[in-house]
């Protein structure tokens, strides 16, 4: 299980991909930077910045690199054979991936979360921020290492869910939220920072029960989708 | 062993007809960009993500049409549909241009296609041609399906009429204008790896992450720095541009005097995408 980790790990960092993960966290604190030297109220910067940028692009996008790409890229290069032909447990690689995508994604969002907070408001706002994204790096990760198992085109799917789901019909259709993990990262950072700055839509025990149901569910159902894993060649 | 060896002929022929020249191949894979932006000739599966987003901007349009034909309200004009659409917009570019052009990376065709007459601004522009149709068409047709339910419900005769064209042609020269721009950026990201979903991801986030930086220097105390906020993202330039030459759309940006500055940056931003297209294309050893 430890070598299955090694290996997915050594994948993510290896070459030149690593990088990717590298502007976005950036960004996020170069404009929290941005705003404190120009002394502008963290009323005004603390909404875009915090939540328009921080979970609602940051959190996903890293959370859907990371994740689709400790198993879909093994899955498009062929290469997962090797590790499907090894007598372990499917419960065991799936477990490895996944703690691998749920660490890389939960430390790279919640750091730069965790600094952007304590710019804004105070370390108590930061805390916040960053449990909630390392809440919502489990729930993501699960879900999108089921879609790089269920379709060939994961990604897509993934950024059909951030972009229209979570973006689109999240804002205009209240009911969607109660789906929607972005959602409930923002009830948990609002609930243990109690900043006014989070407004939180989705009551906490909602907001508990479905992460919790999502992370399990989407682990439960990769586990049972990779123990009848065929290998088929490009499609389409 | 002791017969003299025969040279069989088997009926090899040298091809006599005519030579094509470069105008043909760039039409060809024109056509075929074209095509394979919305799925044609494919399988079905890949009809999936193009045709769904153009659905769901299909069906935003004839809800549009419906509700001013019904109740006679304008929720959106032509000019702000695009702008809504921006999102669906951003998604198309992500599925077609890694479609367009990491494909033929991931599958080593390129020193094929090169050694035809075909030259590398053939390609580049056959493909970036392909894509900014294939964008054009997503906002335009359903431009149009507007502007026939505002048309045939209109209560002034041909006049109505004829203020709904006015209307329409300088949405439509928007729609181009937004077409150019995304078809350019997007483009050039996935031109960089083979993998298209990296390049999917990587199209998705520089748009996404530019947007909340228009957000933040909105709000800078500083007149100049509000009123040019706008440039930091694609979008809002767009929109910006869309605000200064076509004063009735009321997308509700506030440009000051700078307005001119927002065409040049989209020119600059043009020009400099396809530059690096081209510089890109000077060498095509597989990725």
């Amino acid at each position: 299980m430890s070598t299955v980790a090694y290996i997915t790990t050594r994948g993510l960092f290896g070459r030149r991909r690593a990088l990717l993960l590298l502007p976005l966290p950036l960004l996020l604190v170069g404009l929290a930077l941005l705003c404190r030297s120009y002394d502008v109220p963290a009323t005004d910067w603390g909404t875009p910045v915090l939540v328009g940028l921080g979970l609602a692009v940051v959190l996903p996008v890293i959370s859907l690199i990371v994740g689709t790409g400790v198993l879909g890229s093994e899955v498009d290069d062929g290469t997962l054979v090797h590790i499907l032909t090894k007598p372990m447990p499917r419960r065991d690689i799936i477990l490895a991936k996944l703690g691998v995508a749920i660490v890389v994604s939960a430390v790279t969002c919640a750091v730069p979360l965790f600094i952007a907070g304590a710019l804004a408001g105070s370390a108590k706002l930061g805390v916040g921020l960053a449990v909630g994204a390392a809440v919502g790096a489990c729930a993501y990760s699960a879900f999108f290492l089921l879609l790089s198992l269920v379709t060939r085109r994961p990604v897509l799917l993934g950024l059909v869910y951030i972009l229209v789901w979570e973006g689109l019909l999240g804002r205009f259709v209240s009911g969607t939220r109660v789906l929607s993990i972005e959602q409930y990262v923002i009830t948990f950072a609002d609930r243990i920072s109690s900043s006014d700055l989070l407004v939180a839509r989705v009551s906490l025990p909602v907001a508990v029960v479905l992460s919790v149901l999502i992370t399990v569910g989407c682990t439960v159902a990769a586990v049972d989708r990779l123990r009848s894993f065929s290998m088929a060649g490009e499609t389409s | 062993m002791s017969e003299a060896s025969v040279i069989h002929d088997i009926g090899y022929q040298r091809y006599t007809g005519p030579r094509l020249g470069r105008l043909q191949v760039l039409t060809a894979m024109y056509v075929h960009g074209l095509r394979a932006a919305f799925g044609f000739g494919r399988s079905a599966k890949a009809k999936i993500f193009p045709w769904m987003v153009a659905g769901i901007v299909l069906l935003v349009a004839v809800i549009l049409a419906a509700v001013r034909a019904q109740a006679g309200i304008v929720a959106l004009n032509y000019v702000q549909f695009a702008d809504a659409m921006s999102w669906l917009v951003i998604l198309f570019v992500a599925i077609v241009a890694p479609e367009l052009v990491s494909r033929d990376m991931r599958s080593g065709v390129l020193p094929l296609y090169f050694s035809r007459p075909l030259r590398a601004a053939d390609y580049v522009w056959a493909k970036f041609a392909a894509l900014v149709t294939g964008v054009w068409l997503l906002l335009g047709v359903p431009q149009l399906i507007m502007f026939l339910g505002a048309a045939f419900t209109t209560k002034t005769g041909m006049r109505g009429v004829w203020n709904e064209v006015g209307d329409l042609l300088p949405a439509w020269a928007y729609s181009v204008l937004w077409a150019v721009v995304f078809a350019a950026i997007g483009l050039l990201i996935a031109s960089l790896t083979g993998k298209r979903a990296f390049a999917a991801g990587g199209i998705v986030a520089v748009f996404l992450m530019t947007t909340p930086v228009v957000g933040v220097l909105s709000i800078l105390p500083s007149t100049d720095a509000q009123q040019l906020s706008g440039l930091a993202s694609p979008m809002t330039l767009v929109a910006g541009v869309g605000t200064w030459l076509i004063p009735a759309s009321n997308i509700g940006l506030d440009l000051g005097r700078f307005g001119v500055v927002y065409l040049i940056e989209a020119l600059a931003l043009i020009a400099t995408c396809l530059l690096l297209l081209l510089a890109r294309y000077r060498k095509v050893a597989s990725l």
